[in-house]
């Protein structure tokens, strides 16, 4: 039996005549870290507003925690909203305890936490400052250490790279990977890969309202073929490898380069070592999440190349 | 505590902070000098109820009716005598029957109607029943029996003897009394749902502009979030009512003796004001705490209604814009609830009264006029059915309007996909 925090099939959503999300399957395993990636628009705030109960779909199902409504979980998950928003009249203290107490802390336990991680997160000099005279970083921060206040079980974060400069944004990786230590199941949203890439143990690929990709990182970047750069023997021209590379093999530097299924490296190798026309250059590409990513963002763009996608039930 | 409870405490605390922690909030208690002018405004009203005092009241002469025409004609005759402003209260000539004493007690004692003084027996020698002592309406009923027997002598002819005056008997106040007390009930309840429930128009301005309402919609119910505001505003509510409750009740107490005072000056035979016989026909403490009762339904009231209407704005502008049409919907619902309070037994009032918006200041009047306390024990919980109703639709709205969840309701908004 599964411990899946999130449990959602078939979630559909229209806004008028636009169709935000059709038919979005998640499935998050305790304990995870998710990503949820996709472009612009594909539909991901929706999907999570969904998951939380902010929204309801308009059709479909979700459990979040065990329960059909989310509402009757809320004080076990935090969120960390896509719009960030605090009252800028409130100290950072004061905004970190509201926020805990609107999920079930007492304010005094949320201001002595608050600062235990404000100055984790290295504001401690901020704490008893006003929102509205911070930066936006650094009450983005704020909020985001709001969300987690409470110690949920879930925390659901849209898009928390955003905004945060780089010193942040590795904060913010330490703290999901603190908060998932602590044994805290992470959602967050991204269209930036390498986020992703360093810390998802599963990502779902959300493109044109449809889920295209579920999956491991790894299984993700499976999704391309390996590319193989091989270079011959200088002299050796185009028309002496005929048979040899592939037809589809394109120029790249003093050599050419194809792609071929991770199974076929071992032979590939013997063919162009025994071949005779020499090995002046060799490497073998393994593809990165963002082109596993553009491909199957790609190809949810071209309705024709929907068949060719691994995840073939995503496509429908 | 309970889940919703905790929750909806956690935004009314937070709000209620916000309002009163701040420099603005010292402005907004010292508003009650705007309260001068309204009571100008009131001084003008409780005026106008002292002349109606006046002119609904009336004097009864109990006579044979064979008398009856001829007291018609001098009744004619004196009134020429008078310009409007002076005219005497009306007369109501009665025909005499059994036992002329009681009968005349019996009209002077009714509640229905205020008499200030009856004259009964022979018209020679006349007995005047007169609730003011020396009063002008005993006066002028004893010269009205003077006229009709110098008309019916040519020579001219005068009462055999003086007038006995007696005092009327004192039951208890009188209607017009109680109506004007019950009019004071809708003003005051009026004047302050004017002041505090409109505000909360713009309350969820705050959260919509600076994005807090995802978090909100993510953590707690929305009903939780409406009624936290609601009460909030409330709790701001009852500290400025209470801040300026000891200079409000010294000020009624002036405004209810002026009007007293002007009763009497304006020649009538009213009685001048006494505090403990100007009782509302529930009791004072009753009416004081059903008209509190009662401000809380007519603010929860209101105030849900605006906050759910200010849910929809999408800009300041547009909750700017709002302000006149609720003023006048204020203004509405404070119309009809006066017209209430001057009619009680009127099918005005039962409207009023049933109407959900005006029903809190109707029945704060009825209590003056009506002493059962059963209609209030409905009345209170009508209301509440309908704050519970008013706050349910403006989560409806604003959840599919504003969040867009759900089928859309047609309010002219553009359905956009909130997404990145």
């Amino acid at each position: 039996m599964t411990d899946n925090v999130i449990e959602a099939t078939g979630l559909v959503k229209y806004f008028g005549g636009f169709r935000a999300v059709n038919g979005v399957d998640i499935s998050v395993e305790r304990g995870l870290v998710y990503g949820i990636l996709g472009p612009n628009g594909a539909g991901k705030t929706t999907t999570i507003r969904m998951l939380l109960g902010i929204i309801e779909p308009d059709s479909g199902a979700r459990t979040l925690l065990g329960s059909s409504n989310p509402r009757d979980v809320s004080d076990r998950v935090g969120y960390l909203p896509e719009e960030r928003g605090l009252y800028p009249g409130m100290k950072a203290s004061e905004a970190i305890a509201f926020m805990g107490a609107l999920r079930g802390l007492d304010w005094r336990t949320g201001r002595d936490r608050g600062a235990v991680l404000m100055a984790a997160a290295g504001l401690e000099r901020v704490v008893d400052e006003k929102i509205r005279k911070m930066s936006k970083g650094m009450a983005q921060m704020v909020q985001l250490i709001g969300s987690i206040v409470h110690q949920p079980e879930l925390i659901v974060l849209d898009e928390p790279f955003s905004g945060l400069d780089p010193v942040n944004q590795e904060r913010l990786e330490g703290l999901i990977m603190t908060e998932r230590e602590r044994g805290a199941t992470i959602v967050f949203s991204t269209h930036v890969m390498s986020h992703a890439e360093r810390v998802c143990d599963r990502l779902a690929i959300i493109a044109n309202a449809e889920r295209r990709f579920e999956g491991t990182v790894a299984e993700a970047r499976g999704t391309l073929p390996l590319r193989l750069r091989y270079a011959p023997s200088p002299g050796v021209g185009r028309a002496e490898l005929d048979g040899l590379i592939p037809d589809a093999a394109t120029p790249s530097g003093d050599g050419w380069s194809f792609t071929i299924p991770d199974a076929d490296v071992a032979p590939w190798l013997s063919r162009l070592v025994a071949s005779g026309h020499g090995v002046a250059g060799l490497s073998i590409e393994r593809p990165g999440l963002h082109d596993a990513f553009v491909r199957i963002v790609g190809a949810a763009d071209a309705p024709e190349a929907k068949a060719d996608l691994p995840n073939k039930e995503a496509a429908q | 505590m309970n889940r919703h409870l905790r929750q909806t405490y956690v935004i009314a605390r937070r709000d209620f902070l916000a309002i009163v922690a701040t420099p603005t909030f010292l402005l907004f208690l010292l508003a009650p000098v705007f309260m001068l002018g309204f009571g100008l405004v009131g001084g003008l009203g409780a005026s106008g109820l002292a002349d109606t005092a006046i002119d609904n009241g009336e004097m009864v002469a109990i006579v044979a009716a064979n008398d009856r025409a001829d007291v018609v004609t001098a009744d004619r005759e004196l009134r020429e005598l008078f310009n409007g402003e002076n005219e005497p209260p009306a007369l109501k000539i009665v025909t005499a029957r059994g036992d002329l004493g009681a009968q005349a007690r019996r009209i002077a004692g009714n509640q229905e109607q205020d008499v200030y003084a009856v004259l009964y027996g022979d018209l020679k020698t006349p007995v005047i029943l007169e609730r003011n002592r020396g009063g002008n309406s005993g006066r002028y009923l004893a010269g009205l029996a003077e006229t009709v027997l110098q008309s019916r002598a040519s020579g001219g002819a005068s009462l055999s003897a003086p007038p006995r005056y007696q005092s009327l008997p004192r039951s208890g106040p009188s209607n017009t009394l109680r109506v004007s007390l019950g009019f004071g009930a809708v003003f005051i309840i009026f004047l302050l749902t004017l002041m505090l429930a409109g505000q909360a128009v713009g309350m969820l301005a705050e959260e919509k502009g600076n994005k807090v309402i995802e978090i909100l919609a993510a953590a707690v119910p929305l009903e939780a979030v409406f009624a936290g505001k609601l009460l909030a505003m409330l709790g701001v509510a009852i500290l400025f009512i209470g801040f300026w409750m000891l200079l409000g009740t010294g000020g009624g107490i002036a405004a209810a003796v002026m009007i007293g005072d002007q009763a009497a000056a304006a020649g009538s035979a009213a009685a001048p004001f006494d505090l403990a016989s100007f009782a509302p026909a529930i009791g004072w403490p009753a009416f004081l705490g059903l008209g509190f009762a009662y401000f809380l339904m007519a603010f929860m009231l209101l105030g849900a209604v605006f906050l759910g209407i200010g849910a929809q704005a999408a800009t300041m502008r547009e909750i700017q814009m709002l302000s006149l049409p609720i003023t006048i919907f204020q203004v509405a619902m404070f119309g009809l609830s006066s017209a209430a309070a001057n009619a009680p037994q009127s099918s005005v009032a039962t409207v009023a009264q049933l109407f959900p918006f005006s029903s809190p200041f109707a029945m704060a009047a009825r209590g003056a006029t009506d002493p059962a306390y059963w209609p209030h024990l409905l009345a209170l919980g009508w209301q509440g059915i309908w704050v519970a109703i008013i706050i349910w639709l403006s989560v409806q709205l604003f959840r599919r309007g504003v969040l867009k969840s759900g089928p859309g309701l047609g309010l002219g908004r553009r359905a956009e996909a909130q997404d990145s």
